[in-house]
């Protein structure tokens, strides 16, 4: 025994070795921070969301946003439901202002101009330089800028008042003709407002109010109120007047394919053709007598007979509304028309119900191009010495014949001060690296008296050492010696808010209470919106109501330049969530392309693809055509947004910029830059590329996908009665398999047939969704938000080709009834398809690894650990909604690494994805249902899409508990399943039909 | 002397021109010491081509399965397409070998162990692909139902599920089958070879100690009917297995009750048109005319023509069946199919399956070798496409017109699909310079045995 080894000294031994394999084994290489706190920061909590309520930034109508962050990152944005105008919407541009804030193409430090480009330098050197100008030019300085919140423009205006300068604020998309109308036509020097929500008639002529005319998000909300038909079977009906079916135009009940420039002729004959029907013409109805129906029909290319039928319902309807021609039909003569609609809504009574005028006056306007053409003759006349450019991008969004460029360097030093890169600061002496809203202080005035924050959700993103525009200009009036009260421009900020809440009569306790407040709620309504009468007023200046006129050859084509819905004008280019997001018309991703109709492509031998050169007298462009059947085919149509050439790795070279083709033009009245204003010819280049497009096939050879049923007729459609699919039913019935009819009762479910998963009807959700098709506008908003939300990777062009979208939403558009050609019934149909959670799911069994598989309470789940990569479920659904990691596609550039989800799993190359449900929201409400021991609470579960939509179409829940929305709003007899007679699948998506006023065929489903 | 009368008979009828088991064994055997330069030259290209694969495999695996055309919806392409033909070339070996061994169709003898080894190596190939088209194909022993701590069991509802054990069992039993047919025919070849050699080594040690006595002969007699029987049955599963992964799905093109039998036709159909193009330049090279006669040749031209017209019929039958459906989608896919964006597939599929063969009902043609040659080169051409037809068609046309899309093979699907091409030929080039790929033992069963000369006229006449 004493020569053997001791059970002790054996276990020193072991212990020893053990411990030393255990230190091998941890090496040090690689050690992952996980939450690199010591002593933790306030109100963090690792995974659980802080929200900040703020303002969006991104377009002028100034919606309020909540932003989720973890760990002090901004991960989310959320519309906010207390703001008014966003209602808890919000869009897909909203969406990507974290992209902006996360842009790897930001600028890290300032720039300055060296011999060879650029050179950085620090911001001390920056500020003395950028103050040294600016003093030396003195009362030379010019100041551009773009849209602003309230206080940076009047910090602006003091700054340049304090240098002795002066600011020109210009936006490329400026609704100057509107307001300068509504001044000669009401006195009134501003924009109207508009009630969609109580309209019961829309005549638009060409204004796209769902895309980016007005304040999209919440005129969608009105629009989809109003003509999704309600519980009483009321519907508003849509006219649309316009050359070219924009998104907008798409859901328009009624087209009149009118000829571009005809809006004035036609609004002035409506006008008439009202006031005989007895409306009030006030003061105009000399002018009105002058123009007949059927002159403007003629004018217009359509009969008129539909113009009376058009009067004969704006005569009857008890609150029509008419919208001008918006921002692609600026032409020569846009004041006059814009006066003809306003005219128009006077007589058909619909100034001071659904169109009104708010009082105070809001905001400062913004000036038309027409002082941007005087300030650019003196750039280049050498009057400006300096030139400070914030916010605006006029290098790429004026025309190119404008001469900005050129005008720009005759200036002795020009600063730009922005987040990133783009045409105007490449041309600059100075570029100061700006921060983005989410991260700066700043505010918001979307109409009069209704206020907002804009409040940083997060530090600075700390990749890019940036300013806020107005801590550096504070500290540009520091070094010139002005004092304007505040050391930062939060200081600054709060100093002006204290005033305004004193005017306002010192609402609530104290000023740093009701600002404590208004952080967190995210906006105030200072003062009640008081609501002013408007009366028609003579003109007092001579307008032409003609058609404009239009360079280019007499048979050339009429171009179309419209902002982009994904773009506006351009200034989310280098967004790749936007980039990608199909465009919600020509489902186009990555590029530009120009719309014709189909049969002036094929009298032209043009093919799909086929790229084309359109030239006018001002430029020329080259891009593919796309046949498109909702545009006249006199008329073709560019978006505005591509061409970039210094913005960024995602915009530069992409598509091409439309404003080249256009004339660098201000509109006489008004002043605004003229969109309409030019013929072009379209000659074959020879060449042909592949669209990067989602469209199949945008029919639906009567399957049973998009039906839709009549007005007249909801009630009536069919109970049990199988129709054309009586026989497969008994088929069906042979195999076993019934298709499970049911409109929706919670009684109902589980659906007999939902085989799969330990499904106890008496403990479990079944989770489901409800998508009311007659208020879906199509505008896609609910894709960025789920991308958002789902870390939903980009793929790219050359991957869209080829047909890898990864997107988990496919918003199908349908052509059921497009003419061009004659005024009538437009009926184009949307679809969002989304993963339907079958109850009886083709993708489960097909699956070798169980990685499809379904869950307890209903839902289809896909474990992308367990995935190998068959792709059977993706053929195996018929919905095709199951979409593919071909790449590890996750990878992107730091920081846009930090706008992932912690919530949701990043998902690497090989595996198949799809609509959860946002199955992370479902856990997270139980989860803290269970903690707070509770039941879940209805409308606790709100996944990103509708949470995003601003149309409030989808509804989701849990369709068992019989008080819930999803399970109210499914009982409906317009209640159908995509595809389930056919193939019984039983969806957990219940569709409601699209509501039309015409007859449409009966698809059974 | 009946008995031997009626050997004679039979030896002449099959093989009128071999004249005695020395013939058989002098002339089989020769094949495996002449290395001829069209040897080394068809193992050089099978080489590059196996260099191919491996070369865009690799790349795939590191680059992503996004190498391929695939996409969405055509989540299936040229990989599963070559799957399936090449599992459908592996269908006749075994058909050859174990049904018309118990049917007792003596003109197998000659043909049936190359079509054995193709049988096994185009299972080697087949077996490939679904490795090949994962997207994660480091994962792919998932499939298998292996023990594990957390219960993870594959879904054996699913057919890929199905699938893995079709193959493997095939794979295993067609390999089986194989080897212990050749143990007879490699201890003749071990016995020829000079000692000491590194084949005299391999052909012992593979002949597992030999000798021919009645003993042996009796339990591999045994042995090769009891396989025989297990295999029998695998000719018909494993095709119809192979349909089920789509049979069982519910894409229009694919759900139909059909597919079973058609996929197990044309798998036979395909198979032997196969054995005929890859034993046409054996039999010239190797000089084997009077062992591979214009009567098996001719043989295996009727059994193409009978599953040929199985094949036609289906695909008609098809077209019927959807017409009759009444439903849109499935209606589309067929119409797609034929004047759709892959009608020339289609056509190719049409034509070379349906069409060409027809042209076997004539015997001149069965009996020109240079025609069958020709014509069955048609047949693996239209089944490769048939194969592509159904699966690229249904996928790109379904029932969500919105959803629909082209799909386009990649130059790295090409590399691969020619690659393995490459891998098969490389096996079956040695197969044919190692193992003796004409089944001496069984070619002496058909030819009269060596008895003494009658009459010294006959011994000169032979």
């Amino acid at each position: 025994m004493s020569d053997g080894i001791k059970r002790r000294d054996f276990l020193k031994v072991l212990g020893v070795t053990g411990a030393g394999a255990g230190l091998v084994g941890c090496s040090t290489d690689k050690v992952n921070k996980l939450i690199p706190y010591v002593v933790p920061p306030e109100e963090i909590t690792p995974g659980v969301a802080t929200w900040y309520a703020t303002a969006c930034g991104e377009c002028s109508a100034g919606c309020g946003v909540w932003v989720k962050t973890m760990e002090g990152r901004a991960v989310k944005l959320e519309g906010n439901p207390n703001h008014p105008v966003s209602g808890g919407a919000l869009c897909a541009r909203g969406h990507s202002a974290l992209q902006g804030l996360y842009d790897p193409d930001r600028l890290k430090q300032p720039m300055r101009r060296s011999a060879e480009g650029f050179e950085p330098i620090s911001w001390a050197d920056a500020e003395a330089l950028l103050a040294s100008e600016l003093g030396s030019a003195g009362a030379a300085t010019l100041f551009l800028s773009g849209h602003t919140g309230p206080t940076l423009g009047e910090l602006m205006d003091g700054v340049a008042q304090a240098i002795g300068g002066r600011r020109v604020a210009y936006e490329a998309l400026s609704e100057a003709p509107l307001r300068e109308a509504a001044r000669i036509a009401f006195g009134r020097d501003e924009i109207p407002t508009y009630d969609f929500e109580a309209a019961d008639l829309i005549v638009s002529f060409g204004a796209d109010f769902l895309e980016t005319w007005g304040s999209p998000v919440e005129q969608s909300r009105g629009f989809a109120r109003s003509s999704g038909v309600s519980d009483d079977g009321s519907k508003a009906r849509f006219v649309f007047l316009g050359s070219r079916l924009s998104l907008t135009g798409q859901n328009a009940d009624e087209w009149y394919p009118i000829r571009p420039g005809s809006e004035g002729l036609v609004a002035l004959a409506l006008a008439g053709a009202v006031a005989r029907r007895g409306g009030n013409a006030g003061p105009y109805a000399d002018l009105l007598a002058a123009y007949d129906v059927a002159g403007a029909a003629e004018a217009a290319g359509i009969p008129a007979g539909s113009l009376e039928d058009l009067a004969d319902h704006l005569a009857s309807a008890s609150s029509p509304l008419v919208l001008g021609p918006g921002v692609a039909g600026q032409h020569r003569n846009a004041t006059a028309a814009n006066l003809a609609v306003l005219v128009l809504n006077a007589v058909s009574g619909a100034v001071g119900s659904t169109l009104r005028f708010a009082s105070p006056v809001n905001g400062i306007p913004a000036t038309p191009y027409a002082d941007v053409a005087e300030a650019i003759g003196q750039m280049s006349g050498g009057a400006v010495r300096a030139l400070v450019v914030h916010g605006t991008n006029p290098a790429y969004t004026l025309p190119t014949a404008s001469g900005f460029a050129e005008a720009m360097g005759q200036v002795g030093f020009k600063v730009v001060i922005t987040p990133g890169m783009n045409e105007t600061a490449a041309l600059a002496d100075l570029v100061l690296p700006e921060q983005q809203p989410l991260e700066a202080w700043g505010d918001s005035s979307p109409r009069p008296g209704l206020w907002a924050i804009q409040q940083p959700a997060m530090r600075p993103v700390p990749h890019f050492d940036s300013r806020s525009a107005g801590d550096i200009l504070l500290g540009v009036a520091r070094a010139l010696g002005a004092d304007l009260g505040a050391e930062t421009f939060h200081d600054y900020l709060r100093n002006r808010w204290s005033d305004r809440h004193a005017a306002a009569g010192a609402p609530g306790a104290s000023f740093s209470e009701f600002w404590r407040e208004v952080l967190r709620t995210g906006v105030v309504e200072l003062e009640a919106p008081a609501r002013s009468e408007a009366a028609l007023q003579p003109p007092d200046r001579a307008l032409a109501f003609d058609a404009p006129l239009l360079d280019g050859e007499a048979d050339g084509l009429t171009l179309l330049v419209h902002p982009s819905s994904r773009f506006a004008d351009g200034r989310g280019a280098n967004r790749t969530w936007l980039q990608e997001l199909p465009d919600p018309v020509a489902k186009i991703t990555w590029h530009s392309w120009i719309e014709m109709h189909p049969d002036t492509a094929s009298e032209r031998g043009f093919r799909r693809g086929e790229i084309v050169r359109v030239a006018s007298p001002h430029g020329e462009v080259e891009l593919p055509v796309w046949t498109y059947p909702g545009i006249r085919a006199d008329t073709v149509a560019i978006a505005m947004g591509g061409g970039h050439e210094n913005t960024g790795r995602w915009a530069d070279g992409r598509g091409v910029n439309p404003m080249a083709l256009l004339p660098a033009e201000a509109e006489q009245v008004s002043g605004a830059l003229v969109h309409l204003a030019t013929r072009v010819t379209v000659e074959p280049t020879g060449r042909h590329r592949r669209l990067a497009s989602i469209e199949g096939q945008s029919q639906t050879f009567d399957r049973p996908i998009t039906p839709a049923v009549e007005l007249g007729l909801i009630g009536e459609l069919h109970g049990d009665d199988y129709g054309d699919y009586e026989q497969l039913r008994e088929l069906q019935g042979m195999g076993g398999f019934v298709p499970v009819p049911t409109d929706g009762r919670p009684e109902d479910y589980p659906l007999e047939g939902a085989r799969y998963g330990d499904y106890d009807p008496a403990t479990n959700a079944r989770w489901a969704m409800a998508i009311d098709l007659d208020k879906c506008t199509g505008c896609s908003a609910c894709i960025t938000a789920c991308q958002s939300e789902n870390n939903i990777a980009v793929v790219g062009e050359d991957q869209i080709m080829m047909g890898r979208d990864l997107h988990w939403i496919r918003l199908e558009r349908y052509y059921e009834t497009v003419d061009a050609t004659q005024p009538g019934p437009v009926d184009i149909r949307f679809l969002p398809m989304l993963c339907q959670h079958c109850g009886n799911a083709p993708c489960e069994p097909v699956c070798p690894v169980y990685a499809a598989y379904h869950t307890p309470d209903g839902l289809n789940g896909q474990i992308y650990n367990r995935c190998v990569g068959t792709r059977y479920c993706a053929n195996n659904c018929p919905y095709k909604v199951r979409v593919f990691n071909w790449y590890g596609y996750s990878d992107v550039p730091e920081p846009l690494n930090w706008q992932y989800n912690p919530d949701v799993t990043v998902r690497a190359e090989g595996v198949m994805e799809k609509c959860s449900f946002c199955v992370q929201r479902i856990r997270g409400a139980e989860n803290r249902a269970t903690a707070e021991g509770r039941d879940l609470r209805e409308g606790e579960v709100v996944p990103a899409c509708q949470q995003s939509c601003p149309a409030e179409a989808i509804v989701f829940g849990n369709i068992r508990d019989p008080e819930s929305r999803v399970a109210q709003v499914s009982q409906n007899d317009r209640t159908y399943r995509v595809l389930d007679v056919l193939i019984n699948t039983q969806p957990a998506v219940n569709y409601l039909r699209k509501v039309t006023f015409h007859p449409v065929k009966d698809i059974h489903v | 002397m009946a008995t031997a009368t009626e050997k004679v008979d039979r030896g002449a009828a099959t093989h009128p021109d071999v004249g005695s088991y020395t013939e058989v064994n002098t002339d089989i055997l020769a094949m495996l010491s002449r290395p001829g330069k069209w040897w080394w030259i068809l193992l050089g290209l099978s080489v590059a081509g196996i260099g191919l694969l491996a070369f865009s495999w690799g790349n795939q695996l590191i680059n992503g399965i996004g190498l391929s055309g695939l996409n969405s919806p055509v989540g299936w392409g040229a990989y599963i397409t070559t799957f399936v033909f090449w599992v459908g070339i592996a269908h006749s070996g075994t058909l050859i070998s174990a049904i018309l061994f118990l049917f007792r169709a003596r003109w197998r003898q000659s043909i049936y162990r190359a079509a054995e080894a193709m049988t096994v190596f185009a299972v080697m190939t087949a077996g490939l692909f679904p490795l090949i088209h994962l997207g994660r194909a480091w994962h792919a022993y998932w499939l298998f139902p292996y023990a594990n701590q957390r219960m993870l069991w594959p879904n054996f509802r699913s057919p890929l599920v199905w699938d893995v054990f079709a193959v493997t069992t095939y794979f295993t039993v067609s390999s089986l089958f194989f080897l212990l047919g050749l143990i007879p025919d490699i201890a003749a070849a071990r016995d020829q070879s000079k000692p000491g050699t590194l084949r005299k080594t391999f052909y012992t040690l593979t002949s597992f100690g030999w000798r021919g006595t009645d003993r042996q002969w009796h339990h591999f007699g045994k042995a090769y009917l009891f396989l025989a029987a297990l295999a029998t049955p695998l000719v018909l599963s494993v095709h119809s297995v192979v349909s089920w992964d789509f049979a069982m799905s519910i894409v229009p093109g694919w759900h139909a009750t059909i597919f079973a039998p058609y996929f197990v036709a044309g798998a036979i159909f395909s198979g032997v048109a196969m054995v005929i193009t890859l034993m046409i330049p054996i039999r010239k090279v190797f000089g084997l005319e009077k062992f591979l006669t214009v009567r098996h040749f001719d043989a295996m031209a009727k059994l193409i023509l009978v599953t040929g017209l199985i094949v036609f019929y289906a695909y008609l039958n098809e077209f019927f069946m959807a017409w009759y459906s009444g439903e849109d989608p499935e209606r589309r896919v067929f119409w797609e199919r034929l004047f759709g964006h892959y009608w020339w597939a289609t056509w190719i599929m049409l034509l070379c399956n349906g069409i060409v063969p027809i042209m076997l009902w004539f015997k001149r043609v069965r009996h020109s070798i240079a025609a069958l040659f020709v014509l069955t080169i048609f047949v693996n051409i239209g089944m490769w496409f048939e194969r592509y037809v159904i699966i690229v068609t249904s996928l790109s046309t379904e029932y969500v017109p919105f959803a629909w899309g082209v799909y386009r093979p990649s130059f790295t699907e090409m590399g691969i699909v020619i690659g393995t091409f490459g891998w098969f030929f490389f096996w079956f080039l040695l197969f044919i310079r190692l193992l003796p790929p004409v089944a001496l033992a069984e070619l002496k069963e058909v030819l009269p045995p060596p008895m003494r000369p009658k009459s010294k006229q006959e011994e000169v006449a032979r």
